[in-house]
């Protein structure tokens, strides 16, 4: 039996299978980070939750440069703030079905459980408790439904009248009809369905429809009892395309087909822009919006002007993400030693493992920082460089240092 | 049975006479041949009219071509009806409330909701009704029981391995030994059938009515 007293060669030996402890420079929405943030962020993010407690309705600007861990902030907030439903959402991704997509994240954030309740307390708002001769439960859907639409109705456009019918119909159908439950909850849970399994719930429209999407959500959000986080990543995208006005010259001009005044790309991002505005309106939604700088936010500000100026009051002062400083990177790296070692079942990590950085040193850190200027993600792509060279090659530890410790 | 304040509105023995309109969940005991119930969300008690129910639910067991037979029937109540009320108790909203949230979902797969109104025991020397055999191992939807002089309403019953019936979720109205009315909440109770006077399951439809 092989007992590895010292623990640095055991470490080396962990390493040599293959595995890099720094793998990910760039954080999604999709794939959980556990890691929290260094020291210096502690305040930025202690007042980002001071602002989402203390309004209810709010859109919150943060501004950081490319690679400063905008998104890494957004699990960092996740983690602290579980008593929220927060969500993810990359505008990049989701130009199509924008409500829906938001929709199939809140339930994924949610789980199963708390939508039941969620629509099962409508339902009841709705006057499925009440009793019948003073003592049964006989809910009458019919009239179950008239009082919904009595009660929600002016709370839609009157477009969204047909799209309220059928939300109606499935929520009341879901709770009150035992032999329609299984497709209903199918339905509630954002599933595609046909026509045939439509008309047997007797609606129209799944929830891919955007404007169904939208008033379940509306529902779901203002009926939870957790507040809701939205996290718009990437939201200069929606100016970017407005910019793209920028004076080139084209063969082609796209005004011979789609009318002098818009773009398509511009009428795609104001389509965007007033979706995300009216999600704003929903009570208990907070937005946060990742920008990449100020300037970018002074041109979301004037789009949004030019749709709805109001919006503009429940601005918040943007916040900043600032590069890393100096001792952020020591215990960025010290963090993820540490994460890594424990994902790879080491037991009785010494407290002291890693004082002296190994298997790198300080220098190497400091020499790090100065090439990527403090910015977390050349700080992570530098560290997977390094540590692919002590897994790879055929290079002592020593000289991989020692090279490493040399380049200024 | 854990006693709870309750309302009495009016007791013929203990001559507890209540005025006024009442509205809430209100049970009311017939001194008829079929010492039958009224279910209702209000009454209406003056000395002048006597008492005025609408929209009740009355259960009981009639006399059909010589057999009894169960029913439920919606009625318009007023006191020259030939149905002398014993009493008449509004259960405070706290029982009821715990009654409501007793009851069981009606999508749990395996209950048995009966479309009209059955007849499941009947303590009678002539015309003796007992399907407890039949249904035991199942769980019936809204019985309604007499025992002794004690009205039960459950959300559910269920026959146990002994054929006797087991009341979940139940509200329980009865006298105690001095006589004075009672109502209790009870999460369950196992009731001899011995003690049973009837069990009438009521039909989900004839609910609906």
């Amino acid at each position: 039996m092989l007992i590895y007293e010292n623990f640095k060669a055991k470490l080396l030996n962990t390493l040599k299978l293959g595995v890099n402890p720094f793998k990910k420079f760039v954080s999604t929405g999709e794939i959980r980070e556990d890691l929290g943030l260094v020291k210096s962020r502690k305040p930025l993010i202690e007042s980002l939750m001071d602002i989402i407690e203390k309004n209810e309705n709010c859109i919150l600007p943060i501004i950081g440069k490319v690679g400063t861990g905008k998104t890494h902030l957004y699990w960092a907030l996740k983690n602290r703030m579980y008593y929220h439903n927060t969500i993810y959402i990359s505008l990049d991704e989701i130009y199509k079905r924008f409500f829906y997509t938001i929709y199939s994240e809140f339930i994924e954030t949610i789980g199963i459980e708390p939508l039941r309740n969620i629509v099962n307390q409508l339902v009841n708002e709705w006057g499925a408790l009440e009793r019948k001769f003073g003592f049964f439960h006989i809910a009458d859907i019919e009239t179950i439904k008239q009082n919904a639409i009595a009660s929600i109705n002016n709370e839609f456009d009157q477009d969204e009248k047909v799209a309220l019918n059928d939300i109606i119909t499935g929520i009341s159908t879901h709770q009150l009809d035992p032999y329609k439950k299984i497709e209903a909850e199918r339905w509630l849970l954002g599933e595609i369905m046909d026509i045939r399994e439509l008309s047997h719930l007797n609606m129209i429209h799944d929830l891919t429809k955007n404007k169904n999407a939208y008033i379940m959500l509306k529902l779901l959000i203002e009926n939870s009892k957790l507040g809701t986080i939205l996290f718009l990543d990437d939201f200069e995208t929606i100016v970017k395309t407005y910019t793209s006005k920028i004076e080139s010259e084209e063969v082609f001009d796209p005004s011979w087909l789609y009318g002098r005044e818009d773009s398509p790309d511009e009428i795609l991002s104001q389509k965007v822009l007033r979706r995300v505005l009216k999600l704003q309106k929903m009570k208990g939604l907070r937005l946060i919006i990742t920008l990449k700088s100020t300037e970018y936010l002074e041109e979301v500000k004037k789009s949004i002007s030019k749709i709805d100026e109001s919006i503009l009051t429940s601005f918040k002062e943007p916040l900043y993400l600032s590069e890393f400083i100096e001792s952020d990177i020591c215990e960025f790296y010290s963090k993820n030693m540490k994460n890594f070692l424990e994902n790879v079942n080491f037991t009785n990590i010494p407290t002291n493992s890693f004082e002296d950085y190994f298997p790198l040193n300080q220098k190497i850190l400091k020499n790090i920082y100065l090439k990527s200027n403090g910015n977390p993600r050349e700080i992570i792509k530098w560290l997977i460089k390094i540590f692919n060279e002590i897994i790879f090659s055929d290079q002592k530890l020593l000289e991989i240092r020692e090279k490493y410790e040399m380049q200024q | 049975m854990s006693d709870v304040d309750s309302h009495i509105l009016y007791d013929s023995i203990k001559k507890i006479v209540n005025e006024g309109d009442f509205k809430g969940s209100i049970i009311s005991k017939c001194n008829d041949n079929c010492n039958s119930i009224i279910f209702s969300d209000n009454i209406s008690i003056s000395e002048s009219e006597g008492f005025i129910i609408s929209q009740g639910l009355r259960v009981g067991f009639d006399i059909v071509s010589n057999k009894r037979t169960a029913f439920s029937r919606k009625l318009d109540y007023n006191h020259h009806q030939d149905m002398c009320i014993e009493y008449s108790i509004l259960i405070p909203e706290d029982v009821m409330q715990l009654y409501d949230e007793g009851q069981f979902s009606d999508a749990f797969p395996f209950t048995l909701n009966m479309l009209h109104t059955a007849g499941l025991y009947l303590r009678d020397p002539e015309n003796k009704i007992n399907h407890l055999d039949f249904f035991k191992g199942e769980i019936l939807k809204n019985p309604v029981s007499l025992i002794m002089n004690g009205i039960l309403v459950a959300d559910r019953v269920v026959i146990d391995h002994r054929g006797d019936p087991v009341f979940y979720d139940c509200l329980i109205v009865g006298r105690d030994q001095d006589e004075n009315l009672k109502v209790s909440y009870e999460p369950l109770a196992n009731v001899d059938d011995k003690v049973v006077e009837y069990i009438i399951i009521l039909g989900i439809e004839e609910l609906k009515i």
